[in-house]
């Protein structure tokens, strides 16, 4: 099995502003372009979301992929863009949004997710690295923050869309 | 029968956005959100195509598409992959199993209505099931045509009518002006370069929302070839040029299925008018009496039994005219309507030639055969105008 240090931050890098902006101009009709990062690129980002009382609440998809690289990435997105990019993905009016509850929101920001991981994680195994997707999950809040176990590399990417800051937070299981 | 389409995904923002993009076709949707509600719908529905996603709870896409190739019932089903798996490996791993197309996430709506059109007969909805078009309503026609001067015809010869006749003279523009505005109908030269007639015809019939589009030839007659190689394939008719307009016109409503009965046929007040054309060609009396029963009969069945049988602007009478009017008047005599005619004087002459019309009777003017059936008084009752027939 190919260890996952094998994995350059180029590739990295490359395959999740690929994916990111590849989603979100076929299912979104936006543009999503890789924020400007001013020193160490792949942690220029930290942390991913501003924690304190006033933060403006998040609603990140969580997806998995697992086989000769194993890891996950958290996709952040702000509520009232991911409640804009929900009413585009399904047609549906901002009234009919909320009469249809935060299930919705999440199912497609869950979907969103998976489909960024999954074109990702098929980067990778086009790479050489093949491994599955797991089932997506959602966290919503404004004052968390996800903290990673020591043996576990982390790369965080920002991107602007429509005005609204979107998050990648890849981390990805060390050593295997 | 209307094609079943089940859908099977966890993701319900995946089967909103699959009914969403076959809203406007003429299909069911059914939905699974795994692998074991899929095959029990699969199993009791037996639809016409599986969109399958491979990552799902319970069981995933690739067991049950492996469940579904060893089950006879099955295993005949067309099952396309819609799923963000998209793995060199693994998308070919899944191929061997069987399937008929692979669809990788993200994915534009475009591009699943096509795939599914290459699997199965996506028919468009109309605007609505009930709604007949008529000959008044707008329409879009395209021309592609690398002659200037026959465009220039038609929509000058057309230009009476409702519908926009868009001229373009290459394959390109056309694909381009299909994509951005489906056309109701769409005329090509059969001349153009490098056979691209035949190129477009397949590129029309292959593309769901051109698929049932009417298709006109436009060729010289005497260029046999490319004549029967267009009837051959199936184009919707050849329209031989020089261009007779009013033959095109008629062809175009017809292959349109357009409602013409409106030219003929007219409630005005409480009675019925049909008025014959100045040119009762063989095509116009085919329409007037395919319309002729079913008018009077809903005239009747809205309490309007009174009809005036206008042939005012008549040029000549032919045995066609003869024919058409004794229809008309037997048809009102069956249904209990009461009738008067209108002719002119050319006309009323040439009947009294005839052993079967010498003895119609013609007012000369409309408001005198409404007012000979009860209808408002003409102001001035004309000195030649004959006494009225009516029937019983």
């Amino acid at each position: 099995m190919p260890a996952t240090q094998e994995i350059s931050e180029t590739l990295i890098r490359s395959n999740i502003s690929r994916a990111v902006c590849d989603v979100f101009k076929t299912m979104l009709s936006r543009n999503a372009e890789p924020a400007v990062t001013v020193g160490d690129g792949a942690m220029a980002s930290w942390p991913p979301i501003p924690v304190d009382g006033d933060a403006v609440p998040q609603v990140v998809g969580t997806v998995g992929f697992i086989g000769d690289v194993n890891g996950l990435i958290y996709l952040y997105l702000p509520l009232p863009f991911a409640e804009l990019v929900t009413s585009h993905l399904l047609g549906m009016t901002v009234q009919e949004l909320e009469e249809a509850g935060d299930e919705v929101v999440n199912d497609a920001i869950g979907e969103i997710t998976n489909m960024t991981v999954g074109s990702f994680k098929n980067g990778l195994c086009d790479a050489g690295f093949p491994c599955k997707l797991t089932i997506p999950s959602i966290l919503r809040g404004s004052n968390f923050s996800i903290e990673p176990i020591s043996s576990v590399n982390r790369f965080i990417y920002s991107f602007e869309s429509s005005g609204h800051k979107v998050v990648a937070d890849i981390l990805l299981k060390a050593g295997d | 029968m209307r094609n079943k389409i089940l859908t099977v995904d966890d993701s319900k923002t995946v089967r909103i956005i699959v009914r969403k993009a076959f809203k406007s076709y003429d299909c069911e949707i059914l939905e699974a959100s795994n692998g074991v509600e899929g095959l029990a719908v699969a199993a009791k529905e037996m639809p016409d195509l599986i969109l399958l996603d491979i990552t799902m709870p319970v069981m995933d896409g690739v067991e049950m598409l492996t469940r579904l190739k060893s089950d006879p019932q099955l295993k005949n089903i067309p099952i396309m992959m819609l799923t963000a798996e998209g793995g060199k490996d693994n998308v070919l791993k899944i191929a061997k199993i069987g399937i008929r197309d692979y669809i990788v996430k993200p994915f534009k709506e475009e591009l699943l209505i096509e795939k599914a059109g290459r699997i199965i007969e996506l028919k468009p909805l109309s605007d609505g099931p009930t709604k007949v078009r008529s000959i008044f309503d707008a329409a879009t026609l395209l021309v592609v045509e690398d002659k200037p001067a026959i465009v220039q015809q038609i929509q000058a010869g057309l230009k009476h009518t409702p519908w926009a006749v868009h001229g373009v003279s290459t394959q390109g523009e056309a694909m381009d002006f299909w994509t951005k505005t489906p056309p109701d109908l769409i005329m090509i030269s059969l001349t153009l370069p490098e056979d691209a007639a035949f190129t477009l015809f397949r590129l029309i019939r292959s593309n769901v929302k051109t698929k049932y589009t009417p298709v006109f030839g436009l060729v010289v007659k005497t260029e046999a070839g490319p004549l029967q190689q267009a009837q051959t394939v199936g184009f919707t008719t050849v329209i031989t040029k020089p261009i007779d307009v009013s033959e095109l016109e008629s062809k175009i409503a017809k292959a349109m299925n357009l409602d013409t009965s409106q030219r003929y046929f007219k409630l005005e007040s409480d009675i019925l008018v049909m008025r014959l054309p100045e040119n009762c060609t063989p095509a116009v009396l085919a329409e007037i009496s395919n319309y002729m029963k079913p008018k009077l009969a809903e005239a009747v069945d809205a309490g309007n039994n009174k009809a005036v049988i206008d042939v005012h602007p008549l040029k000549s009478v032919h045995m066609g005219v003869i024919k058409i009017l004794m229809l008309a008047m037997q048809t009102c005599r069956e249904l209990g309507v009461q009738f008067s005619l209108v002719g002119n004087t050319q006309l009323i002459a040439e009947c009294k030639g005839f052993e079967d019309t010498r003895n119609w009777v013609f007012h000369d003017t409309l408001e005198n055969a409404k007012a000979s059936l009860g209808g408002p008084k003409a102001p001035a009752e004309p000195a030649a105008a004959a006494p009225a027939m009516a029937s019983a």
